[in-house]
């Protein structure tokens, strides 16, 4: 056990490693002179080279990979050069507003997809297992970005139920939380679809085990039975791909941030990128890899505690 | 009391099960024996409820005189594990892996006798102690795949007896187990039956198990119930052609391997296999393997006969 979680810390901080590698290789062999872009076309010569001078663009890569990492680690990530403020203060301001839509997003996700998939599994042949598989092939089908503007037709422009976009700040907190509802469920009903047929089969493929049936046979409800014994056998499948969709749905953000126009993470690398803000995109591409690492770090972790054989082996 | 009347189990493509009428009493010990698709199974499902969906039942399953043939199964759900419980041919699979073994015996305790955490805890552990299992209260923190094939057999016949049954059903408990481990378990659940004065059909194709641990035997052929008895009687005596060639094919460690010839002797068996339920001749459901069989077997019914209930057209009051 302590072999296994050192192995997968191990693995968790050499990802680390590598991805930030990856991203600041990326973002400084791509064409491009940063210098250029802030100053604009009609800068001297002399202002260029002084401020390539100022931004260290001239020490060897090495040297700026390891100055980046060093300031990385204790959250400085430099100037913003669209922005003119500390690229930590851009993330922080914006965080919680990525953090929220993700977390609500993920939560939703899991609530619609676990009954839907149990419903379906438990009623397996019949017309509620074909409709609500049905409609989740439609939900898979469907692009968030084009549910979230249909979305919006219905509930803000056509029933008036709730804003279209925007966010007015946590300070009243009745109206931030009215607007993250719409990209909220767009976010989760794609995510949903695909996670309700996962626990649909997996549940299904749990319910043919022998135990299941030694559960009917002392007399359990059928209720009891799905939810305490088939959902925790079935939920190997789940969490790896909850794993996977969670990174999804931090990276989605990125689409319904700009669709709803939420001041988030997702608007700040759009904005970043148009921009060719570089210490920005850097940071956010850096942080968005982390969490997606993170995920998958924690679902390692989730295995162990679900499954006790595999703590055996581990 | 539990008591199967002329019960049919009827699927599209056949008949699982065909009249059976079985009557259990009190502390009765009843073997069931037969072949993999002779409906063993299927007499089982019935007694707890858990035919699948798909069949039409038609005859009558009284418990204590009231027919559950049609009881939804909300109903069934009062009567399992309280009335009539069952463990399972497969001891291996037949726990949730993710469960310790002491939660899954006490989980039926606090469902649907109402026991606390603390109550069920020390019941679990009298019940460990009851089938066997030694050290039960570091055993009833343990995970299945901790435990041995007998040891998690004799945790699902704790789970089975969790609310004290009147009616326990052993579907094949010991052919998963090895040869010694079986003739314990066989002998386990004997000493319950006797001690707690319950119920137990004992389904298995293993005769000797059988004989050893049952009274009474039902045989069992393509769901009809062919032959019943004493055990003793009908493995000494066995009337029906099926049931004679049955034992007939029971290897006997006694026999001598050669003739007066010096040749090898073979065991005899009985030719051809069991046919799917959709190919089962409708008279005589072993009409066409049948060494004594008459024109009209596979096309009439046999009515039972004389005190073995033997339904063969060859048996007549006269040749018993």
């Amino acid at each position: 056990m302590t072999y296994f979680l050192l192995r997968r810390t191990f693995g968790f901080i050499a990802t680390l490693i590598a991805v930030s590698i990856v991203v600041f290789a990326v973002m400084n062999v791509l064409p491009g002179d940063p210098a250029l872009t802030i100053l604009g076309m009609d800068a001297t010569d002399d202002a260029l080279a002084a401020l390539r001078k100022e931004l260290g663009l001239n020490d060897p890569l090495l040297a700026r990979y390891f100055a980046w990492v060093g300031g990385a680690l204790t959250g400085d990530f430099g100037t913003s050069h669209s922005f003119r403020v500390p690229v930590a203060e851009l993330i922080t301001e914006r965080l919680a507003m990525t953090v929220s839509l993700a977390v609500a997003g993920m939560v939703l996700t899991l609530v619609i997809a676990l009954s839907v998939g149990i419903f379906a599994a438990a009623n397996h042949g019949k017309a509620g297992d074909w409709a609500t598989m049905f409609i989740s092939q439609l939900g898979i089908a469907v692009p968030a970005f084009w549910l979230s503007i249909l979305l919006v037709l219905l509930f803000a422009v056509k029933l008036r139920w709730l804003p279209p976009g925007g966010f007015a700040g946590w300070s009243d907190p009745v109206a931030a939380l009215r607007s993250l509802v719409l990209p909220t469920v767009a976010l989760a009903l794609v995510q949903s679809a695909v996670l309700a047929r996962v626990t649909r089969s997996s549940a299904l493929e749990v319910m043919r085990q022998d135990f299941t049936r030694t559960a009917r046979a002392s007399g359990l409800s059928q209720r009891r039975i799905l939810w305490r014994h088939v959902l925790p056998n079935a939920l190997v499948p789940i969490v790896t791909i909850v794993g996977m969709q969670f990174a999804a749905l931090v990276t989605g953000t990125i689409v319904i941030e700009n669709v709803f126009y939420l001041p988030g993470l997702g608007r700040l690398i759009f904005q970043s990128i148009a921009n060719r803000d570089l210490p920005t995109v850097q940071a956010l591409v850096m942080l968005f890899a982390v969490i997606v690492v993170t995920a998958n770090f924690v679902v390692d972790l989730l295995y162990v505690l679900i499954d006790p054989r595999l703590k055996a082996r581990a | 009391m539990f008591e199967l009347q002329n019960m049919t189990v009827r699927f599209s493509f056949g008949e699982a099960l065909r009249e059976a009428s079985l009557r259990i009493n009190p502390g009765d010990r009843i073997g069931i024996v037969g072949e993999s698709g002779s409906g063993k199974s299927m007499l089982a499902a019935c007694l707890m409820g858990m035919v699948p969906d798909a069949a039409e039942l038609t005859g009558t399953l009284g418990v204590d005189g009231i027919d559950m043939t049609h009881a939804s199964e909300a109903h069934w759900q009062t009567i399992r594990a309280r009335r009539v419980a069952m463990i399972f041919q497969e001891p291996m699979s037949a726990l949730n892996p993710l469960r310790r073994v002491g939660e899954t015996v006490a989980e039926p305790m606090r469902v649907h006798l109402g026991l606390g955490k603390a109550q069920a805890r020390a019941r679990v552990s009298a019940l460990f102690k009851e089938v066997g299992i030694p050290d039960p209260d570091s055993r009833l923190r343990m995970f299945p795949h901790e435990l041995s094939g007998g040891q998690r057999q004799r945790v699902l016949i704790a789970l089975a007896l969790a609310c004290d049954p009147e009616l326990l059903i052993a579907d094949e408990p010991t052919t998963a187990l090895d040869a010694n481990v079986a003739l314990k378990i066989t002998d386990l659940l004997v000493d319950l039956s006797r001690t707690r004065n319950m119920a137990l059909v004992f389904i298995s194709h293993d005769l000797a198990a059988v004989a050893r641990a049952t009274t009474d035997i039902a045989v069992m052929y393509g769901g009809d119930i062919v032959e019943r008895g004493r055990t003793a009687e009908v493995l000494a005596n066995p009337v029906h052609p099926y049931t004679q060639g049955l034992l007939a094919a029971r290897p006997d460690p006694r026999a001598v391997p050669r003739d007066a010839n010096g040749r090898r002797r073979r065991l005899p068996t009985i030719p051809g296999t069991v046919p799917p339920l959709y190919k089962l001749p409708q008279g005589c459901r072993f009409s066409g393997r049948c060494a004594v069989e008459r024109s009209a077997c596979a096309y009439v019914k046999p009515a039972p006969v004389g005190p073995r209930h033997a339904t063969c057209h060859a048996i007549t009051q006269d040749t018993l």
